[in-house]
């Protein structure tokens, strides 16, 4: 009985404050809910079938989160308990521990607890990330519905490929232009001669090289390079200078390019 | 050469050998990438202060290669009669320059400035990922005859001023 009236209370809440942040939007998601709500205020008996058509309405509380992506306004819910979060990136519910579908307007600093700065501090992310995949992870929920098998692979999937971008940094650089919607045209060949003199000497530097000793020389001197370029972009970034910004990108790719190779060779 | 053994050990072996239970997914390269790559025609350099030299040096951003082709003009004619190319990436940019160095032999430079990259692309059976490999020659062979004009006119211009 309480529970159903925590339950009832909470969704009358939500509604009334989704109506009032986004009266227009999914007004269609609205009404169905509206009746239930209203229905089981007056009936309060049948606690199950009020869970089951929640949940076959698969009511995911994100109609009022389209604001921006780093705040917050209004709580999420969880799919599965209808309980309601407070957190930028709500993967999994705590409470029921069910995972969530994936929302893409959570960014990957926000998966990971960081701010949205280009310098990363220290070895949290790696840490960060086995936590969030011992929750996460898709063999983790064999027993579970179909439904949240495919939210797991789904969600894991996405911090994945957040942990991949993040640490490197140049996936890290390029993300950061995107979250500024400051996209890089990849299809543009290049013609700066004074890079590309230094990278056709560089390349074949690499493949003249003939011992690892050499090689190795040369990749601490890329390596040097690319911090210089990876500090370079920062402060571009931070100045908002974005077209100096791509250029460092730029050479940060190219030098990422020789060290693979480097790699390859030894 | 060492273009050659560097590339042959990126590829590896797997280009060569269409092996039996690949057949249906046939991801290998076309069998023109693969003469390109194992007979390569052109690879070299020119020196590239020699003023019937044009040098086009032209990258990729998305995969960091790096495409020199060099022509040699035969200042009479206005006709390419020699081209040279050297190219780090992927087998297919290295098979694009290689057609691209071939193309432009016999013919005069406006001919050339036709070639375009969706040829290249067709006779190498480029993969749509591919394609910028092709783009890159076009903007190669461009790149090249514009230095080589540009080349002139500097020399033009110092003998007309020599000459007054």
């Amino acid at each position: 009985m309480n529970k159903t009236k925590k339950l009832v209370a909470s969704i009358s809440t939500l509604l009334t404050r989704r109506r009032i942040s986004h009266p227009s939007s999914s007004s269609l998601r609205c009404n169905p809910l509206a009746t239930i709500a209203s229905n089981s205020q007056t009936d309060l008996n049948p606690v199950k079938p009020l869970a089951v058509s929640i949940r076959r309405l698969q009511f995911s509380g994100r109609a009022f989160s389209s604001e921006s992506s780093d705040k917050r306004s209004s709580s999420v819910c969880c799919w599965n308990c209808g309980f309601s979060s407070e957190k930028a990136a709500f993967l999994f519910c705590d409470s029921c521990r069910s995972i969530q579908p994936v929302d893409d307007s959570v960014d990957y600093f926000q998966i990971f607890g960081l701010e949205k700065k280009y310098e990363l501090e220290g070895g949290s992310l790696e840490g960060k990330y086995k936590d969030w995949q011992k929750k996460l992870h898709p063999d983790l929920v064999h027993n579970k519905s179909q439904k949240e098998r495919d939210y797991a692979a789904d969600q894991s999937a996405k911090v994945t490929e957040a942990c991949r971008t993040l640490t490197k940094r140049l996936s890290r650089a390029m993300y950061k232009m995107k979250l500024n919607g400051k996209n890089i045209n990849e299809e543009e060949t290049v013609t700066d001669p004074t890079l590309l003199m230094e990278m056709m000497e560089l390349r074949e530097a690499i493949a003249e090289a003939d011992d690892s000793k050499e090689l190795n020389q040369i990749q601490s001197q890329v390596q040097e390079n690319l911090k210089q370029w990876s500090d370079s972009f920062a402060d571009n970034f931070e100045s908002q200078r974005f077209d100096e910004a791509v250029k460092c990108i730029r050479r940060m790719t190219y030098y990422e390019k020789a060290c693979e190779e480097i790699v390859k060779k030894l | 050469m060492m273009l050659r053994q560097a590339a042959k050990k990126a590829l590896g072996l797997t280009s060569r050998q269409s092996t039996p239970w690949s057949v249906g997914i046939s991801r290998s390269y076309h069998e023109n990438v693969i003469d390109h790559y194992d007979n390569p025609r052109n690879v070299g350099s020119f020196d590239k202060n020699d003023p019937s030299i044009g040098t086009g040096l032209v990258g990729a951003p998305a995969c960091g290669d790096v495409m020199k082709l060099q022509i040699k003009v035969d200042e009479k004619t206005g006709q390419i009669v020699d081209a040279r190319f050297k190219t780090f990436g992927c087998g297919s940019a290295i098979a694009s320059s290689s057609v691209a160095t071939e193309w432009v032999k016999g013919k005069a430079m406006e001919e050339v400035l036709t070639i375009k990259n969706t040829e290249i692309a067709k006779h190498l059976s480029l993969p749509p990922v591919k394609l910028h490999c092709s783009m890159l020659a076009e903007d190669a062979i461009k790149a090249a005859v514009k230095d080589y004009k540009e080349k002139r006119l500097k020399t033009n211009g110092v003998g007309e001023s020599s000459q007054a």
